[in-house]
């Protein structure tokens, strides 16, 4: 009965209304911040006395904000591209190689996802500080990447575990060569994989903060290091209208991976 | 001397321990419909997939029109396969399907039009240019896979079980089909396949694969008739084994004694590892007749169970010593009205129709 | 090497093409940036600024430092605790409510998942401030008569970091009450427990082995965490992922900042491993 929505009696009230608070607390400070970021107090009255775009007037006509911002975009773009390229690579080795240690391989494939960021970016800081790259783009997207790596891998190797091998060798006696019959027949069969692939890369790079605050140079910074900078002074309504940009980013990148998911259905 | 078309030299494949294909050696002609058949795990497949260069042999050589094939790779080997599961790319049509291995030969593009349509019309697909292979029975999908193989007119086909997916109904139906594409086409056909009545309905030969090796090469009639190992006769065909003791031997005509002391005359023995006096005796379920008066040089049995299984009825009995024999009898068949279970009968056969193997 | 002997069918795994190859530049990527790095940090632990484990010997050592696992323990703790009690009622009424509603409920928790890390902590520490919206509102509803503090302490820490931590309580025990047979629970009251009996006999139990390994997930991730623990934070509830960047980037001793990380390194791997042990689940239960 405990599982039966229809027959759940006395508890259904209360589960129905935990989960509608939780929901709310879920939902309502990213409202709020969306809110704010129209609102004219500078000290982020809610509700605001009254509605304006100063905040993004201010985040557009400051070149150090829009600098960050490309930053960000390019970082993310090149670490997709390569997290898609190794992570089709790696996750190809790993989904049909017999050679030894190959569970283990994985594993450690997955590691960066699962441990403390705050150390591998330490060590990692260290490391481009001998060898004189801290505070370059290289950094950053190394940094991104091994982040955004198991992602790729994880994703691009469900696919092609629902990818029947034959279907490449039936490419390859077709006349294809190896490679040939990846690209043209194993691509776009795991093309929902890679896509997956792409948008958490794009994510993991794009919203990354720790990582970023130690690549990070005065004059080299992304989006999140930028607001986390901004952030530790003061709490000003630009970064709420910075916020809201980042949030509809990640709506719209949502709504497009729920979109590409109903396409394939039909 | 002619060159054969195919030939397979000498084929050992081993991983590290096992050994999966001992040596397989034999010719194809050109045009033939050859089959492998026997069980899962008797190295037919390896076989073809060394055939479709997806392994290497460890030892022997392959020969298409006197060329070894063995240093190209599978991509340029011009050869068809169907596979056993449905191996149509996901992404692509129906007709960008079959086209695929014309636009990878960079046919032009009037030309590919002309034999997609072609190929398609051959496996009676035609129309179905757009469809999504998805959206295909697996029947369809088999047969698209097969126009798919055969658009560059390769000069061997492979098909590894292509049709044990399919229910039995829709399998006799393309089974036809297929016989049909290999008179139409001409083209030499390498079939794999653990069903003796698919290999007997579709063949000029059968390769029976049994351990490794192959037990024995031939028409559907010469296994049949002619079974040369244990296994090659119960593989094909019904049959009964019966324990028998060797009394003479003279040129392959043997003299046997059965259980209960019948003894028969005439039987040929085929040697088999084991050199020694006792022998099992072939006996076909439909080359037996049963009689329920005493006969002289006939097997005395009792009936278990008749069982009517449409044109003709089985009846199932056993000997004196618990050997159990099933016979066939046509639908109609005298005796049936005057058994029952319980009942003692005779059966008698022509020794020269029985097999002994050692 | 063990090879599969299987003889029809078996090339996939017993083809020769190379498949390390693949996986070497991904592998080179994290042995040169990943391993080494890490491991180099390591060392420093022990080798800065003189040879020997006085780093270790210090920071376990001394009661400030000891106050900091006090604090990360006590934060993990009390998130993971909150969590699993918020996280499972809502889990249990998702796994069971019409899809329809269910997809909404979904959509939310994946996009407040998604949603910048930066942003979701900015807005608490808007909404928890003194002059935030929470203590007005509870000031105007007269609940309170002076604005509590609800940041740069304990609750504005609990607070942050349940927010981030729910949905990763939540998905994974959607998964693991769905595949309870709902027929078990009917059987359950037709022996004659009452609700709380089939509750705390038959669901429960069920469920615990994704519920501990969510609860775990939850305590892991929590340890690590640096952000919002920096920024919802006081100084007098330092986290040990503080601890460490501040080692690193406010008082350059590498040292210390190694030998930090490394005590966080083995407890996150240790805690991994039993959860591995126990609670995987891939494994059949």
């Amino acid at each position: 009965m405990l599982l039966d929505f229809e027959r759940l009696a006395g508890l259904r009230p209360f589960l129905i209304g935990l989960t509608v608070v939780v929901c709310l607390f879920l939902i309502l400070p990213i409202v709020f911040i969306a809110a704010l970021s129209f609102g004219s107090s500078q000290w982020l009255i809610f509700p605001p006395p009254s509605w304006t775009f100063k905040w993004y007037q201010t985040l557009f006509s400051d070149s150090r904000w829009l600098y960050s911002a490309l930053t960000s975009l390019k970082i993310a773009a090149i670490v997709t591209v390569l997290s898609i390229v190794l992570g089709f690579l790696a996750a190809l080795g790993l989904n049909r190689g017999s050679f030894m240690g190959r569970e283990a391989l994985r594993a450690l494939f997955l590691t960066p996802m699962i441990l403390p960021v705050v150390v591998l970016a330490v060590a990692l800081y260290a490391l481009f500080l001998q060898l004189g790259l801290a505070g370059t783009t290289i950094a950053f997207i190394v940094a991104h990447l091994l982040i955004a790596l198991p992602f790729s891998i994880i994703s691009i190797g469900n696919a092609l575990e629902g990818f029947d091998k034959s279907i490449e060798d039936a490419a390859i006696l077709c006349g294809a060569s190896p490679w040939e019959a990846r690209l043209r027949v194993t691509v776009p069969a795991v093309s929902h994989g890679i896509f997956a692939a792409a948008i958490f890369s794009f994510l993991a790079s794009w919203d990354e903060v720790v990582l970023a605050i130690f690549m990070a140079s005065p004059t080299l910074q992304t989006l999140p290091v930028k607001i986390w900078a901004t952030l530790r002074q003061d709490l000003t309504p630009v970064i709420a209208a910075a916020s809201t940009i980042l949030i509809a980013f990640t709506i719209l990148l949502m709504v497009l991976a729920a979109l590409f998911r109903k396409g394939r259905k039909v | 001397m002619t060159e054969p078309f195919l030939s397979i030299r000498s084929i050992r494949k081993t991983y590290g321990q096992v050994t999966a294909v001992k040596n397989v050696t034999m010719d194809v002609a050109e045009g033939e419909f050859m089959t492998f058949l026997g069980p899962s795990g008797s190295g037919k497949s390896t076989t073809l997939y060394i055939l479709a260069g997806f392994q290497d042999p460890t030892d022997g050589d392959i020969l298409l029109k006197g060329q070894s094939l063995l240093s190209t790779p599978s991509h340029k080997r011009n050869i068809g396969m169907v596979f056993q599961r449905y191996t149509l790319f996901p992404h692509l049509s129906v007709g960008e399907n079959v086209a695929f291995p014309l636009r990878i030969r960079r046919a032009s593009q009037v030309e590919i039009a002309e034999r997609v349509k072609k190929a398609l019309k051959l496996v009676r697909l035609e129309g179905f240019e757009e469809r999504k292979p998805a959206l295909m029975s697996g029947g369809q999908q088999q047969r698209v896979a097969l126009a798919r193989a055969l658009i560059y007119n390769p000069p061997v086909l492979l098909m590894d079980e292509p049709l044990s997916a399919l229910d039995k109904k829709l399998r006799e139906e393309i089974q036809f089909e297929i016989r049909r594409i290999h008179q139409e086409t001409g083209v030499t056909i390498l079939y794999v396949t653990h069903d003796q009545e698919e290999a007997l309905r579709l063949s000029d030969r059968i390769a029976v694969f049994s351990e490794g090796e192959i037990d024995q090469i031939g028409t559907g009639q010469e296994l049949y008739a002619n079974p040369a190992t244990h296994f090659v006769a119960g593989f094909i065909g019904d049959s009964n084994f019966i324990n028998a003791e060797v009394l003479s031997n003279e040129g392959g005509q043997a003299r046997l004694s059965l259980s209960g002391g019948t003894v028969i005359d005439g039987v040929p023995v085929h040697a088999g590892k084991s050199g020694g006096k006792s022998v099992l005796l072939l006996l076909r379920p439909e080359r037996l007749s049963l009689s329920t008066r005493p006969l002289d040089s006939g097997l005395v049995v009792t009936i278990n169970d008749i069982t009517f299984l449409g044109n003709n009825i089985e009846v199932t009995t056993h000997t004196g010593n618990g050997e159990s024999l099933s016979v066939r009898l046509p639908f109609g068949h005298e005796a049936i009205s005057s058994i029952s279970r319980g009942d003692k009968a005779w059966l008698s056969f022509e020794p020269k129709s029985t097999h002994a193997f050692a | 090497m063990v090879m599969s002997a299987t003889t029809d069918g078996g090339q996939r795994t017993l083809r020769r093409d190379g498949s390390f190859g693949y996986v070497a530049p991904g592998l080179l990527l994290i042995v040169f940036f990943f391993v080494v790095p890490v491991l180099m940090l390591l060392m420093r632990s022990v080798l800065e600024p003189a040879p020997g484990l006085q780093n270790y010997v210090e920071l376990l050592g001394s009661t400030t430092y000891l106050r900091v696992f006090m604090n990360t323990f006590i934060v993990a703790g009390l998130v993971t605790v909150v969590s699993v009690l918020i996280g499972y009622p809502v889990a249990w009424l998702l796994a069971i409510m019409p899809d329809r509603w269910s997809r909404l409920v979904l959509a939310i928790i994946i996009l407040s998942m998604w949603t910048n890390l930066l942003a979701r902590t900015y807005a608490w520490m808007v909404l928890l401030q003194r002059t935030g919206v929470i203590n007005k509102t509870l000031l105007s509803l007269g609940i309170i008569d002076k604005p509590l503090s609800l940041v740069n302490n304990l609750v504005g820490v609990t607070i942050g970091m349940t927010y981030i931590m729910l949905p990763f309580v939540i998905l994974p025990l959607i998964g693991v009450l769905k595949s309870i047979d709902p027929a078990i629970l009917r059987a359950a009251a037709l022996c004659g427990a009452n609700k709380r009996q089939c509750f705390a006999r038959v669901l429960l139990p069920l469920s615990l082995p994704g519920l501990a390994a969510g609860a775990l997930m939850v305590f892991v991730m929590s340890l690590g965490y640096y952000v919002t623990p920096a920024l919802l934070g006081g100084t007098s509830n330092m986290m040990l992922a503080e601890l460490v960047a501040q080692f690193v980037q406010s008082l350059v001793n590498w040292g210390m900042g190694g030998a930090a990380a490394l005590v966080l390194l083995i407890v996150t791997l240790v805690l991994y491993a039993i959860q591995l042990k126990f609670f995987n689940p891939n494994r059949a239960r």
